[in-house]
């Protein structure tokens, strides 16, 4: 289909239609109940929704831009999340100079990403830059409290520019007679991850009694996991026209991701709950800082991205 | 012509710099709106404390606002003091004044007299990341001459460990600008009114804190 001259396949524009309506219809929902009556419930829900809509107006673009213009709105995204991740982070007065060489990695692992070099892609973050980090670290020359800093900065390195990284590569993914492209892939995960947060909550809020896990997330319930899942995994199948997968293969694809989702929320909530603090910044109203918000699609974009190319090429 | 140049370079470069690559906020700006005179007291832990004031202001206000600066620190160049006089109207005070010329009392109290409002750091010096040292006197007394004019409490979070005391490099990290309701001394005590202004700013740090912590996990 054609826009202006510009080509967006159908199935894309489907998607990006029903994404759209759904928010028009919630955002004019809630405009009629706040007219009636003004609680706070009421106005946290559209401050909410005022902030999906934003999201959503990001992930169009990266879905339906050319891959250059995609892959920079990636690498910023991944930028905010680091730099909030290593403000919430205690670091010493000394790793400031390592910090700036964490930031020098984003462009450096987005532009390998962009330029589908695959194994120096693979190696820089695990590889070049934990020597790289302990390196710089030694040269500083403060010892003091040395090897926390060796094993935190790595870690939220891989964690918050490694992992995300991968959703650039999908751009590169070609199989014959599938024509959506890496807009549909890119869809299918973020949809898949968000909904699947959505769904988790939900059946926790429903039905849920018995904790999963008491001590890192009191809100997290065994009903809403397994509920969660089996949701997720029907909506993966219902999202199969957007990948060159069949449907059973999607199906297996969302209930995957379900669960790799959850572990993703879980780590974020163990290292909020460690430093005290219950969001990592107050960016997106409603929602907390970027890094609540990315907190699962970290871990389930290299999931979708290996297992996508294990079903495509067995 | 040069007023405008200034206002431009805040709109364009400055704010956007400051919000989308080092990652300050701005909070409470509104508190503002009603002001037209006040003194800015603010605790100080970085170089950008006082561009992130000046880039915070709107743009009527900030042709209007004078930040004092040291002159020990700042007057040892005339390019630094020309760039400190362009971009923050600074008011460049001494600590030894040369005789024959007024003290730094008179020279802020007659800026106030002439409708220029102030920003100040009353712990005079950066010190060290984080932490709020104690309160200079001078702030109280400017107060307890001007009686008509507010000052506003400014809560600084993070500016320390983007740019410390004594480093070159500038490192990008969440950082806030919270600004308090206009207040007016009550008292005409100077210690009174500096554990008041002191109070004030502890309280925005609280505000800080309990703002990160509002919304439910999930």
């Amino acid at each position: 289909m054609d826009i202006f001259g510009y080509h967006i396949p159908i199935e894309l524009f489907f998607i990006l239609c029903i994404i759209f309506v759904v928010l028009i219809i919630c955002s004019s929902t809630l405009g009629m109940i706040s007219l009636m009556s003004k609680s706070d419930s009421v106005s946290e829900l559209v401050v909410r929704t005022n902030s999906w809509w934003k999201m959503a107006i990001g992930i169009t673009i990266v879905a339906t831009a050319p891959a250059m213009i995609g892959t920079i709105v990636l690498a910023y995204v991944v930028f905010v999340a680091l730099r909030e991740m290593l403000s919430i982070i205690p670091l010493r007065t000394a790793d400031r100079t390592v910090l700036v060489a964490s930031y020098f990695a984003i462009p450096i692992q987005f532009y390998l990403a962009y330029k589908n070099y695959y194994y120096l892609f693979q190696i820089f973050i695990p590889l070049v830059m934990f020597i790289s980090v302990s390196v710089i670290l030694v040269l500083t020359g403060e010892t003091n409290r040395i090897g926390r800093s060796m094993a935190i900065i790595p870690t939220t390195l891989i964690l918050t520019v490694y992992m995300p990284s991968h959703m650039v590569l999908l751009f590169h993914v070609s199989v014959p007679g599938f024509t959506v492209g890496a807009g549909g892939l890119i869809i299918f995960l973020i949809m898949i991850t968000a909904f699947n947060d959505i769904f988790q909550f939900t059946w926790g809020k429903l039905l849920g009694k018995r904790k999963i896990l008491p001590k890192i997330s009191p809100n997290k319930t065994w009903v809403g996991f397994i509920g969660g899942i089996l949701t997720s995994g029907v909506l993966g199948g219902a999202l199969s026209f957007l990948t060159p997968l069949d449907y059973i293969r999607c199906v297996y694809l969302g209930l995957s991701l379900s669960i790799i989702g959850f572990i993703g929320d879980s780590i974020i909530s163990a290292v909020k709950r460690d430093l005290k603090i219950k969001d990592t910044d107050d960016l997106i109203p409603g929602h907390g800082g970027a890094m609540d918000r990315l907190d699962s699609i970290v871990l389930t974009t290299p999931t979708f991205y290996y297992l996508l190319i294990f079903f495509i090429e067995n | 012509m040069r007023k405008l140049f200034v206002t431009f370079i805040y709109t364009i470069l400055v704010r956007p710099w400051l919000t989308f690559f080092i990652g300050v906020s701005f909070h409470n700006i509104e508190y503002l709106r009603d002001a037209d005179q006040f003194i800015i007291v603010a605790n100080h832990n970085s170089h950008f404390d006082t561009v992130s004031i000046m880039a915070a202001l709107p743009s009527k206000l900030r042709k209007n606002t004078c930040a004092v600066a040291s002159g020990d620190y700042f007057g040892k160049s005339s390019l630094t003091v020309s760039l400190m006089k362009l971009f923050f109207n600074a008011i460049l005070i001494t600590k030894k004044v040369k005789p024959g010329k007024l003290s730094n009392m008179e020279v802020l109290d007659q800026r106030i007299k002439e409708g220029k409002s102030l920003i100040m750091f009353p712990e005079g010096s950066r010190g060290n990341p984080g932490t709020i040292s104690s309160f200079k006197k001078g702030i109280a007394k400017l107060l307890k001459e001007n009686p008509t004019v507010p000052f506003i409490p400014v809560y600084l979070d993070g500016f320390g460990r983007v740019l410390p005391k004594n480093k070159i490099l500038i490192v990008p990290l969440v950082c806030k600008v919270r600004f308090g309701s206009p207040v007016f001394a009550t008292t005409n005590d100077t210690k009174t009114t500096l554990e008041e202004v002191k109070k004030e700013i502890l309280n925005l740090k609280k505000k800080n804190e309990r703002d990160r912590n509002q919304f439910e996990f999930y």
